[in-house]
């Protein structure tokens, strides 16, 4: 029990959604994607700012669409939890955090640990690229508040992005950007069944044929797409000096299919570099005309 | 800030002189009593001015009634969600609204991770009050079925950029993200409660609130060593003010709530003033929101 | 090439490592120099016919970290007879965000004497004090050290309330009194 809160009821569910018999919903057996004008490469339109947490040393705003996410730095400063002896270099801290409203269950205020795991990811794809031998002593705390997500695993990957950018903007050296993105692979074929498998069942009723044919990937899947997903991958990537930094894979899937959804996933952070570029000299420019 | 190309020195000892940032970081007091002697603020407001207020509704989709709120560096969005639960054995047909504020480590540098700061306690707890006290929202509205199944309305602040006043931020988000809820129409059958999942939603197959007041606040600080009433206090200033009056009102201009914290002692006309200020602000508040 | 107003970001390929030599915001990866901060890329001619210096000069200026020999001004928080516990809160003119912690040993209040030395008679808790860091310290503060005649205390409070000002190296009187308390004082500069 939260005694630190205005306290609510105990257990609180999201109703059960009806849909109408006659109501039109996407599946993956429509051939084309849950935003019909996407094609399977296509990535969703970035909007990236710097600069929107008056007190953080770097902050950046990433918008995916729906998916909103904010993210504060601070630091470089003295490291406040006890129990650390002398460092040598800095330390680097994420911390991601669900807003309670984000996502279509209600999310708690306290950590789970799925947001812990993602915090440890985030932490391990952005200190690559982090000079920490220069910030003895120090800590840089990444905050990251998510405040819709539409896709997780696209999510995740703009939020190392916008990590990346709020990192630049506090001044604090890195060797390079961090961008990522996201793949999914999805089956894709109207001709399978008529009938629109359930995408809890999909891998027992529907038939062999199913899980023989090579599922498309398709870059950035937003919400409806990852319901469908057989797996998906996320990239981290720095651009410029050409490494990547953190891959995360999940679920069963051909090896080529994935070295395939890394080239992909890396041609797509090239692209979202230009974006990071562009956010990054619009802020050099905004501090001048000040 | 307007004033980093002055050279303050102290006055005490005029040998060593700093930077206008560095003087405000060893002695904040006495640079913030330098601009209150000249009746301006480091930020170049006058002492009753208010910044600059903007509110967007409808900001998340997956919340059922979402705003954000940005009072000058100050940013939070307030995300209401509905979900069904039991209601209380003594009020089987009223239903919840609880709202929580949230002050993330990401917002400012002097909120930690973990438990929620006094002060996020505290703010949670007037806007809960001014909810209950004054009746914003008739619980039984929320009924389901009686003893059963009641709505609950969970109206969490989330505070992105942190720069003072949170009290007035969250209270108007709140406010105006309750006023963009939709809830999908329920059917009760033998305890399982469904919603339609039609795109469109429509007075057929949802409803809103019905709200019965609106209150909304302006909040004022006391800078006591210079008697000065300081309006919609930023993060800086808030630090070096003894007191804090936060005036709440709804629509007619009735008091919904009234609180006076801190140190610094105030006089009758010092209240008198806030109030009357408060009203031409909250009316300024209530056309920003209808102008959205 | 001149030295244009171009913007670059961390990564970005500024020159090969044989034509310039690595400035504040850059550094060297196999035979490339790149840019590490996000700013204005500058060259300057170094003084001596060598190769020219590559900087990046920064936009968005990091916070400030103290470093080794770097001038910090300080609040005492806490004293005893070994050390005074300060907290850094200036670092070479820059503000910083969140306070650094720092102690300043007896032994590293001035040059002279050093064992007759009383940190009560150089330093009282809510002095403003000029220093300089020594070394990194241990796991929690940084050394600092007042053992020149530009160091030491800067402002202070009287017993009585009033604001200190300096009369010799080592007092300081009160301007409501006119009492003399001992400090460590700051030369004016």
């Amino acid at each position: 029990m939260d005694r630190k809160r205005v306290p609510g009821p105990e257990l609180t569910v999201p109703p059960l959604v009806e849909y109408a018999l006659d109501q039109k919903r996407w599946s993956p057996q429509e051939e084309c994607r849950h935003d019909a004008n996407r094609q399977p490469e296509d990535l969703r339109p970035i909007y990236l700012k710097t600069g929107l947490i008056s007190q953080a040393s770097g902050s950046a705003y990433i918008e995916l669409e729906k998916t909103k996410i904010a993210c504060g730095v601070y630091g470089p400063r003295p490291i406040k939890k006890s129990g650390y002896g002398f460092s040598g270099t800095g330390t680097l801290n994420c911390e991601f955090k669900f807003a309670t409203f984000a996502c279509v269950k209600r999310r708690n205020h306290i950590r789970d640990p799925q947001e812990r795991e993602l915090s440890m990811i985030l932490t391990q794809a952005l200190t690559p690229a982090v000079r920490l031998e220069l910030l003895p002593k120090s800590a840089i705390d990444v905050y990251i508040t998510v405040l819709e997500c539409d896709g997780l695993s696209s999510c995740f990957a703009a939020a190392i992005t916008a990590a990346s950018v709020a990192l630049a903007h506090a001044g604090i050296e890195m060797i390079d950007l961090v961008a990522a993105c996201s793949a999914s692979y999805v089956i894709m074929d109207r001709t399978l069944s008529s009938a629109v498998p359930p995408p809890s069942t999909t891998s027992d009723s529907a038939p062999a044929a199913v899980s023989l044919r090579p599922p498309t990937i398709i870059m950035d899947a937003d919400l409806e797409e990852e319901k469908f997903e057989e797996g998906s991958i996320m990239v981290a990537y720095m651009p410029s000096l050409n490494e990547v930094t953190h891959v995360l894979q999940n679920g069963k899937v051909d090896r080529s299919i994935v070295s395939q959804s890394v080239e992909h996933c890396i041609e797509a952070c090239n692209k979202i570099y230009a974006v990071m570029r562009h956010a990054l000299v619009e802020s050099i420019d905004e501090k001048q005309t000040r | 800030m307007a004033s980093t190309s002055i050279s303050v020195s102290a006055a005490e000892s005029p040998a060593f002189s700093f930077s206008a940032s560095t003087f405000q970081k060893l002695h904040p007091v006495e640079f913030f009593r330098k601009f209150i002697s000249q009746g301006v603020r480091p930020d170049g407001r006058l002492l009753e001015g208010f910044r600059p207020t903007t509110v967007h509704k409808n900001v998340v989709s997956t919340a059922n009634g979402s705003a954000m709120v940005r009072i000058g560096g100050t940013t939070v969005i307030c995300g209401v969600k509905a979900e069904v639960a039991e209601p209380k054995m003594d009020s089987p047909n009223q239903g919840y609204l609880v709202p929580n504020v949230e002050l993330s480590p990401m917002c400012s540098s002097s909120f930690r991770p973990g438990p929620p700061s006094e002060q996020a306690q505290a703010v949670s707890e007037a806007i809960n009050r001014v909810l209950k006290e004054s009746k914003v929202l008739d619980l039984t509205d929320l009924c389901i079925e009686e003893g059963k199944a009641v709505w609950a309305l969970w109206a969490d602040v989330s505070c992105v950029s942190y720069d003072g006043n949170i009290y007035d931020a969250a209270l108007l988000s709140v406010m105006t993200a309750l006023s963009d809820v939709r809830i999908r129409k329920p059917t009760y059958n033998e305890g399982i409660i469904k919603v339609s999942g039609a795109e469109i939603l429509d007075d057929e197959n949802s409803f809103t609130l019905n709200l019965a007041r609106t209150p909304l606040s302006a909040t004022f600080s006391l800078f006591d060593s210079s008697m000065a009433l300081l309006a919609d206090a930023n993060a800086a200033e808030e630090a070096i003010c003894q007191g804090e009056i936060s005036v709440t009102l709804d629509e007619k201009g009735q008091i919904c709530a009234l609180s006076k914290v801190g140190a610094a002692s105030s006089s009758q006309t010092l209240l008198r003033q806030c109030i009357a200020t408060a009203r031409t602000r909250t009316d300024e508040l209530r056309s920003i929101i209808r102008s959205q | 090439m001149a030295s244009t107003a171009e913007a670059v970001i961390p990564g970005q390929r500024l020159g090969h490592a044989q034509e310039y030599i690595a400035g504040s915001g850059t550094y060297l990866h196999q035979d490339f120099l790149y840019a590490s901060v996000v700013g204005i890329k500058q060259i300057n001619p170094s003084d001596n016919d060598g190769l020219p210096f590559l900087t990046v000069q920064r936009e968005s200026s990091q916070s400030a970290i103290p470093d080794i020999d770097t001038i910090v001004t300080c609040k005492v928080l806490r004293i005893n007879p070994r050390f005074a516990s300060v907290s850094i809160m200036v670092v070479n003119g820059k503000p910083c965000t969140d306070d650094f912690q720092g102690i300043i040993r007896a032994q590293d209040v001035r040059a002279t004497e050093k064992d007759k030395v009383k940190i009560y008679n150089s330093f009282r808790p809510g002095d403003i004090v000029r220093a300089q860091v020594v070394s990194l310290g241990d796991a929690r503060s940084y050394y600092l050290s007042t053992a020149a005649n530009e160091l030491g205390v800067i402002f202070g409070t009287s017993i009585a309330g009033g604001s200190l000002v300096p009369i010799s190296w080592q007092e300081m009187q009160c301007t409501k009194t006119k009492a003399v308390e001992l400090r460590k004082c700051a030369k004016p500069l």
